[in-house]
């Protein structure tokens, strides 16, 4: 049992990892929201490990609802300032996010 | 042993992710690593948060990003440079030797101490989300009209611009 707790941990820190991985090295805004996705997964497997390892489950399943409530609402309000960005500047590229600067 | 391949999928999944050049096959791909959570989920009896993670993760956020895709397609994947792809196997092995020593702590010190003060717990996931964490509830609704009134914000401003057109 313990050896999957510490299998649940190291998955978590990885898909949290390659998430930030993703988040820094593309420009497309698409592939960012995508690695905060990534980020999202890691983070809900910790979640998963730290209630597998107090035998809290039913616990952390609450957490977990509330977290992909929060993912959810977080993946919608980004795609749908995509699609705003898109309309303006008829690109994703967050370089040209750049003219917003004062 | 089954834990050992979901979580393997899972990874495989989320690798490819970062590697497909089509925003379409990323967003099924990630589909895929949410169907695969889900199972992990239900493999340690979260079956509630398995089913929210099926049917919202895995169900609702691909439609949203397909749907999306397909809304704001351009030039601009031809555009995404391939080097975080060529450098990947690079940063996984580093990201690999990093977690093994994040988790060789983090077993050392705090997992150990925890485990024998920690009894299993025995309570339902009704019973505890009904009586212990109802609050929890107020701030759903408030998350959910959060995102409902901020897309009706950014849709009001795009319409208004139409009318000036």
């Amino acid at each position: 049992m313990n050896s999957d707790i510490l299998l649940l941990l190291f998955s978590g820190f990885l898909a949290f990892m390659l998430g930030v991985y993703i988040l820094f090295m593309y420009r497309n805004l698409l592939r960012i929201i995508i690695g905060v996705e990534v980020m999202a997964k890691g983070i809900t497997l910790l979640f998963l490990a730290a209630g597998a390892f107090q035998g809290k489950i039913a616990f952390i399943q609450s957490l977990v609802v509330t977290f992909i409530i929060v993912e959810t609402i977080l993946a919608a309000i980004m795609l749908a300032l995509v699609f705003t960005v898109h309309k303006i500047y008829d690109s994703l590229d967050i370089q040209l996010l750049s003219k917003l600067k004062g | 042993m089954l834990l050992w391949i979901l979580l393997g999928l899972l990874l495989v999944f989320l690798v490819l992710c970062a590697i497909f050049r089509d925003l379409l096959y990323m967003a099924i791909s990630l589909a895929l690593a949410s169907i695969i959570l889900a199972i992990v989920l239900f493999h340690y009896g979260a079956n509630i948060a398995g089913v929210f993670e099926l049917s919202v993760c895995a169900g609702l956020i691909t439609v949203l990003f397909v749907s999306t895709v397909s809304l704001t397609k351009d030039s601009d994947q031809k555009v995404e440079s391939r080097v975080p792809v060529y450098f990947l196997p690079f940063i996984i092995l580093l990201f690999l030797g990093l977690d093994f020593f994040i988790v060789r702590w983090l077993s050392g010190t705090i997992l150990p101490k925890d485990l024998t003060q920690q009894a299993a717990s025995t309570a339902t996931f009704q019973s505890v989300f009904w009586t212990e964490r109802t609050a929890d509830m107020l701030g759903q609704i408030g998350l959910i009209l959060a995102g409902v009134f901020g897309i009706l914000a950014l849709f009001r401003v795009a319409s208004k611009e139409k009318q000036h057109e």
